[in-house]
């Protein structure tokens, strides 16, 4: 339990929220609500699963709001094409992961710095998507939403297939080899180098699963609405990286697990609803925010210090 | 060596720039047109952002109007909402020597500062969709009054609802100058006229459709007695039809707001949403292309009562505002005959 | 008067620069400078007006306040360190001032000294953090680059913008004086003050130190708190010149001032040839960085390119100046057949 003290308290710090709201705001606890809130944070679930994968290797990646945008508008219009669905949905994975393969070769391949291969890379793709799209809408094909099924038989899929996601990675990085090599290549790559692992392809490995499984929550959010927005991927690495950090994953790499960013993404998605049911001005949500980012922080440095870790 | 090939570089870059100085004080900005044929006038036509299918149709009129006309375009626009950016893109055209500038102010005092610049330069300058300060430009195009765009809001929200209920308000974002304005005279309008409706909440989107969605969501559940959701954003009127639609609140939560027909033709077809409020874009776009031209010319000047734009017709001036018409609303009955 | 083991790392910390190669460092600032040469003759041969006196101080003005930021940033990122949070700071100094002038009824010059103080102390605020409680600077930055934009906008509701400022205060940002730019001599003194600082003192060869190794730098006597702690609270100190400056050449002040310039600023320093894990880097690389960014989006506008243009360009010359001086370290590397030093050692 000790080696989950940390995630432990960002799940009580949620439950302490959670029951503050049921106190002062239980409007908050409704079924449809919060079957739509649940649905609308999976896709961000899925992305947040890859940056801490990203950030356990000891890099980070700041383009994948780019590559979100990039899939959902290129979904969109397969899919407006009539392309079926399944087929749009390998396309947008295939399209996340040479994104990130871009990213990748060149953080592996050039040993360049990766917040700014990523910085680059946003910037190039945002702006490139902008000037094909200018911004507009894609309309999707009758039928699509929800992946052809009913609203609520929709919603549960898209909520299954990223809790899905998770506990398939987080038994991956506890229990098979190339989980543990992360963690490894995260700590000291150096000395993994020595131990016979390859932090090279480790890195690109990471970078490009980080890419598909953007595609694929692109895809999860392209879903919900008959409409994309090209501006739909904007602040979704702020959200994953600010989830990542309060669930406890180390930015230098090596310590976490996605217990804890599973905590942190909840905890940071029901801020925005509670406040809104606890009737708090909406100026007030990014002071907030950051505040809540920040304790996490602090918490998390004092408790290493209390552990003795360096 | 590295040091002289450095000074050496700047010495050049300097020795350059001031070269170019001379070599084009001749053909300095702003210059009066000598004559038909003589030079091309070029007219900048200035968004408030880029990405936005609200300017999107804008430019297609302002397009059409400079084809007609034979006046080359520039469109170009800030792709992030920093204030600063407008400024800059004008102070660019400002030594790019434009003959006239189309400009729809996003910050009014902020942008002034470059209008005044460019109009001391002798470009001519034309506002639309928002205005400057009144020094600054020649005239505004008006669409539509921000006090007549929140109230035409509030007086269909009133109607809606039977002038009683709480209704909520999704705006873009907190700091955009033109939303804060149409919010203050729907407040102004609803406790003048309709004191019984109470807005029970302002929500932000940051223009995100999907976080639009997520407050509209969260909206319904936090109150439960919501009646109606108004939206000064036009990428808020089809999120919150589809929140309401997905929690199954058709029909019983009204959704109104300004947008444009296309993004919202589905929901109000279905019923979800009853009306949208707008006004003809592209005619906007090609009046204010007109009336640069006009301004550029000489046609147009101020103290004119009327202007003809090209196949739009006349328009009234009222002192320095050329009016383009009244807040259009467009529901079932007629969304089907517009394509934007 | 440096102690003795401060003088000691410093000298072993040189020689390995020598081995790696300092040639390196200013071959990439070479590089640079004939990019930037390039980009010139390219927007004076295709452009329009390019070349004016008018457009040169245009360029200059449109780039002072991320210059500023960063100059800034060069000191932190030397440290290891990064500082997300200036663009947000400079936002919320912006309002601060005009609170500070408007609602509080103080003269300009007051409101001014004030607003420094504020920006000082939040980037002390960071710096803080960062030092003593050893929180990793991209995080804290994070947070703050929340916090303090949301600041901003709950002072002002978001909606409350200030202008109406008096003709002397915007002459800092619109007029000329003595033929420049107002805000140019600012700009001068301060990328001056900047390099001597780096450059020339040991406090700048410190932050150097301090990069290259925290621990080696505090065993050798270097006080790396409060040097970390200097370098944040000069970046705040930045932001709060950098948010004056904005105001005067806008002429009003609102929440969202300064959004996404901490990423330009960061562009700018990365073109520039400081590496972001720290110890590597210069002051004029800097500048030279800062100058090709700003030369490209002006010169795109006079080629009647739009701006997504030009952003697009700016991620591909970063990724193309990277790539080609990882490049030339590579073979420099090689052809030294020199055993390098573990900072050469990808970090992967």
């Amino acid at each position: 339990m000790k080696a989950y003290s940390r995630e432990v308290s960002v799940a009580l710090t949620l439950g302490g929220l959670l029951l503050g709201l049921a106190i002062f705001a239980p409007s908050f606890y409704q079924a449809q609500p919060l079957l739509s809130l649940a649905a609308r944070e999976a896709p961000t679930l899925v992305a947040a699963c890859g940056m801490a994968l990203v950030i356990l290797c000891r890099q980070i990646d700041i383009s994948i709001g780019a590559q979100f945008s990039v899939c959902s508008v290129c979904a969109g219009l397969l899919a407006g094409a009539h392309w079926p669905i399944p087929l749009v949905l390998s396309a947008s994975i295939t399209i996340g992961a040479s994104l990130g393969a871009l990213n990748g070769s060149l953080v592996a391949g050039l040993g360049l710095p990766s917040i700014v291969v990523t910085l680059a890379t946003m910037v190039t793709w945002r702006e490139g998507l902008r000037w094909l799209r200018q911004g507009i809408w894609v309309d999707l094909p009758e039928g699509f939403q929800w992946f052809g099924l009913r609203q609520s038989a929709g919603q549960w899929t898209i909520i299954i297939l990223a809790l899905t996601v998770l506990v398939l990675l987080a038994l991956f990085m506890k229990h098979l080899a190339a989980g543990r090599f992360i963690y490894a290549v995260g700590s000291d790559a150096e000395a993994a180098r020595l131990a016979g692992i390859r932090p090279r392809r480790i890195t690109f490995a990471v970078f490009v699963f980080a890419g598909a499984l953007v595609g694929l929550a692109a895809m999860m959010n392209v879903a919900q609405s008959p409409q994309v927005d090209p501006n739909s991927g904007t602040g979704l690495e702020l959200k994953t990286i600010a989830a990542v950090v309060v669930g406890g994953v180390a930015i230098s790499g090596g310590r976490g697990n996605l217990w804890g960013v599973f905590a942190g993404l909840l905890l940071l998605a029901c801020l925005g609803p509670a406040l809104t049911h606890l009737h708090v001005q909406a100026y007030w949500e990014k002071a907030i925010q950051g505040s809540v980012i920040l304790l996490a922080v602090v918490a998390d440095g004092g408790h290493r210090r209390n552990q003795g870790s360096p | 060596m590295n040091r002289i090939l450095t000074s050496f570089v700047f010495a050049g870059l300097a020795i350059l720039a001031g070269c170019g100085k001379s070599a084009d004080s001749s053909t300095g900005s702003g210059q009066a047109v000598l004559g038909p044929g003589a030079k091309k006038i070029t007219i900048a036509f200035l968004p408030k952002s880029k990405g936005n299918a609200y300017f999107i149709s804008c430019m297609k009129g302002a397009d059409r109007a400079a084809r007609e006309l034979g006046v080359e375009l520039i469109f170009d626009g800030p792709t992030d909402p920093d204030p600063a950016r407008q400024n800059e893109i004008v102070e660019n055209w400002i030594t790019l020597g434009v003959d006239a500038i189309a400009a729809a102010c996003e910050n009014r005092e902020g942008i002034s500062t470059a209008l005044r610049k460019a109009r001391a330069k002798g470009i001519k300058v034309i506002t639309y969709d928002a205005d400057a300060l009144p020094d600054v430009r020649e005239f505004f195009v008006n669409q539509a009054t921000p006090q007549g765009i929140g109230y035409a809001l509030m007086d269909e929200a009133a109607r809606l609802c039977q002038s009683e209920g709480e209704f909520a308000v999704i705006i873009g974002s907190l700091t955009a100058a033109n939303q804060v304005e149409w919010r203050k005279y729907v407040e102004e309008r609803r406790a003048a006229q309709y004191p019984k409706m109470i807005m029970v909440a302002v929500r932000p989107c940051d223009d995100l459709k999907d976080k639009a969605q997520s407050e509209a969501t969260t909206l319904l559940s936090t109150y439960p007695n919501l009646k109606l959701f108004l939206s000064t954003t036009s990428l808020g009127v089809p999120s919150a039809a589809e929140a309401v639609k997905q929690a199954g609140k058709a029909g019983r939560v009204k959704v109104i707001g300004l947008g444009l027909p296309s993004e919202n033709r589905r929901y109000v077809k279905e019923g979800v949403t009853d009306s949208v409020i707008l006004w003809k874009t592209e005619d906007l776009g090609y009046l204010a292309v007109q009336a640069a031209f006009a301004a550029a010319s000489g046609a147009l000047k101020p103290g004119d009562k009327t202007f003809k734009a090209g196949r739009l017709g006349e328009f009234q001036i009222q002192g320095d505002n050329i009016m383009l018409g009244k807040p259009f609303i467009f529901n079932k009955d007629n969304i089907d005959q517009f394509d934007f | 008067m440096a102690g003795t083991g401060e003088t000691k790392v410093l000298h072993e910390y040189r020689q390995a620069m020598t081995v790696l190669g300092k040639s390196l460092r200013l071959r990439h600032e070479s590089i640079l400078l004939l990019i930037l040469a390039a980009e010139w003759l390219f927007f004076a041969a295709a452009g329009r007006n390019f070349t004016t006196l008018d457009n040169t101080f245009n360029i200059l003005r449109h780039s002072v306040e991320i210059g500023l930021l960063a100059l800034a940033m060069t000191a932190v990122v030397l440290t290891g360190g990064i500082d997300l949070s200036v663009g947000s700071l400079l936002g919320l100094c912006a309002v601060l001032f005009g609170t500070f002038w408007r609602d509080a009824h103080l003269p300009v010059w007051a409101a001014m000294l004030l607003t420094l103080g504020a920006g000082a102390a939040a980037g002390g605020f960071n710096g803080t953090l960062i030092a003593w409680l050893r929180l990793p600077p991209l995080i804290v930055t994070l947070g703050t680059f929340s916090l303090f934009r949301g600041l901003a906008e709950a002072m002002t509701r978001g909606v409350d913008t200030f202008t109406d400022f008096p003709a002397s205060f915007l002459f800092l940002g619109q007029e000329r004086w003595l033929g420049l730019p107002a805000q140019a001599p600012i700009f001068v003194c301060f990328a001056g003050a900047m390099w001597l600082l780096v450059h020339c003192t040991t406090f700048g060869r410190s932050l150097r130190a301090i990069g290259f190794s925290p621990e080696g730098a505090r065993y050798a006597g270097i006080p790396v708190r409060s040097r970390v702690v200097a370098v944040y609270l000069l970046a705040g100190l930045t932001a709060a010149m950098a948010a004056i400056i904005y105001t005067a050449r806008l002429g009003q002040a609102k929440a969202d001032a300064g959004v996404g310039y901490e990423l330009f600023a960061i562009t700018g320093v990365v073109l520039g040839g400081v590496s972001i894990f720290g110890g590597v880097g210069s002051v004029h690389g800097t500048l030279l960085g800062v100058a090709a960014i700003a030369v490209l989006n002006n010169g795109l506008a006079h080629v009647r390119q739009p701006r997504e243009v030009a952003g697009m360009l700016t991620g591909l010359l970063l990724l193309l100046a990277l790539s080609g001086s990882e490049f030339l370290k590579r073979l420099a590397t090689r052809r030294d057949r020199c055993q390098p030093s573990p900072a050469a050692t990808e970090k992967a």
